[in-house]
């Protein structure tokens, strides 16, 4: 009897949801109470994982039998964007900044590219999860490659360990065509 | 015969603690060498301060740690090695910070709905309490064990939470802790603490930030590094920086790591960068 109630109350409910997006709308907007610290952690962490964040949560953090590793990398791709006017390279000593600032001994937490990556010579405390970008201008690749890796790593190499610093916004667009021109500028102290 | 073997558990433990303090020192600065080698570890300041809060601080009804768990923690010895596990009287799985708290608020006379009592244990006690009764079972091995359906549960919301990756990062503890292990952030190394059973030194001094921390610490930490957020990434106005204390998930990613480091000798404070 009790379930019946449940369910028509529920069915009651779905209706009155439906009938009233608008309504359903101004409330989504201005939650009642505020969220405890523990909720907040609950939303970011499970709410907030993004459906190809969940493809890779598996125990050997990789693309998973069944789901396509093309079209993986076709949707990701489909969410690159380009900075005004499509250029990809912008000022290099701003991109050098975002990189990892030389004066704060080559930290930052925008790009902070030298976690996992060497690039200036003269900064040595660089990681080695990336490959090493020392000389990374001359190697001949696509500065628009370039831009698109950053904006979007998984739309290369799905699963990685770089994160897609584009599509979560970490950096903006001209961000990364800032640090695109310190990669290839042959002025930037990455070629030099 | 009892104390025979007694003798050959102490020469094996003993054994044991040596050899970790070996590799340990390798790492280490020479000024935290000299210190070790004068028998001055700065952790040993937190277990001294917990023994005295654990003998000395008394709750409202007048009762200390020590009402309960006897003169010198005698009751507590090996609690540790045991710890995260199911507790009857709270109905829940808990680590030691939990477990104190606990303690504190049920049989102490604490109020557990006052909250400037709550952030001085988080603050002043915890540590020192945590560091000084997980020291009393030092030599033992961590034998965590998953019987409890509750435990059961938390085992198993540690193993997914190890392997989620979330956040503006992508990370997962995985990822960092598994794949990567052997490779550096910057000039850091990156542990495989689940391999290397490197739970048996936690709590742990960390020299590099001058801070003890409890494994609770740790983990809630390694979050930050995530990137989490509410509604859109943004550093300065949406950055979810750690699950608060006693969060499910990370005390069951603590369940996770320690039962993976069953064995392992305990050899409380740890000494890391």
């Amino acid at each position: 009897m009790k379930k019946i109630a449940l369910a028509g109350a529920i069915v009651g409910l779905g209706l009155l949801v439906a009938c009233q997006p608008a309504a359903q709308k101004a409330e989504a907007q201005k939650p009642k109470k505020k969220l405890t610290a523990y909720e907040k952690f609950r939303i970011a962490f499970y709410q907030n994982q993004d459906k190809w964040q969940r493809y890779c949560s598996n125990e050997a953090q990789v693309v998973p039998k069944g789901i396509s590793v093309e079209e993986f990398k076709k949707a990701m791709l489909a969410t690159i964007k380009f900075p005004p006017g499509g250029k990809v390279m912008g000022d290099w000593k701003r991109g050098e900044k975002l990189f990892g600032d030389p004066k704060k001994g080559g930290r930052s937490r925008r790009g902070n590219c030298y976690a996992c990556h060497c690039g200036d010579p003269q900064i040595i405390a660089c990681g080695n999860i990336g490959p090493s970008l020392r000389g990374y201008g001359k190697k001949g690749v696509d500065p628009k490659q370039t831009y698109m890796r950053i904006y979007n790593s998984w739309a290369f190499v799905p699963c990685s360990a770089m994160p897609r610093l584009g599509y979560w916004g970490v950096l903006k667009p001209e961000e990364i065509a800032d640090i695109v021109a310190f990669l290839h500028s042959p002025e930037s102290p990455i070629n030099k | 015969m009892k104390k025979k073997g007694l003798l050959v558990l102490g020469v094996i433990a003993g054994g044991a603690v040596a050899g970790t303090l070996a590799v340990a020192k390798e790492k280490l600065p020479e000024h935290l060498r000299e210190l070790l080698e004068l028998g001055m570890h700065p952790g040993h300041v937190f277990v001294d301060e917990g023994r005295d809060y654990y003998h000395n601080l008394k709750g409202p009804n007048g009762k200390t740690c020590a009402t309960c768990h006897g003169q010198d923690g005698a009751k507590l010895v090996g609690a540790y090695a045991k710890m995260p596990r199911y507790y009857k009287d709270i109905d829940a799985v808990a680590d030691i910070d939990l477990r104190i708290y606990k303690c504190m608020t049920k049989y102490m006379g604490f109020d557990p709905k006052d909250k400037k009592f709550k952030k001085k244990y988080l603050k002043t006690y915890r540590v020192p309490l945590a560091t000084y009764v997980a020291s009393l079972s030092n030599g033992m091995k961590i034998d965590v064990k998953i019987q409890h359906p509750k435990e059961k549960e938390m085992y198993e919301l540690g193993k997914k939470v190890w392997f989620t990756r979330a956040g503006a990062r992508e990370f997962s503890c995985a990822m960092c802790h598994m794949v990567l292990a052997g490779r550096r952030i910057r000039l850091q190394g990156l542990p495989n603490p689940v391999k290397a059973k490197s739970y048996n030194h936690w709590p742990a001094y960390r020299f590099g930030s001058d801070k003890m921390w409890t494994m609770e610490d740790r983990v809630r930490t390694c979050f930050r590094a995530y990137f989490l957020f509410l509604n859109k990434w943004d550093e300065k106005k949406d950055w979810v920086k750690t699950p608060p204390f006693f969060a499910k998930e990370v005390i069951a990613v603590e369940l996770y790591m320690k039962h993976a480091s069953n064995g392992g000798v305990i050899e409380v404070p740890g000494l890391v960068r």
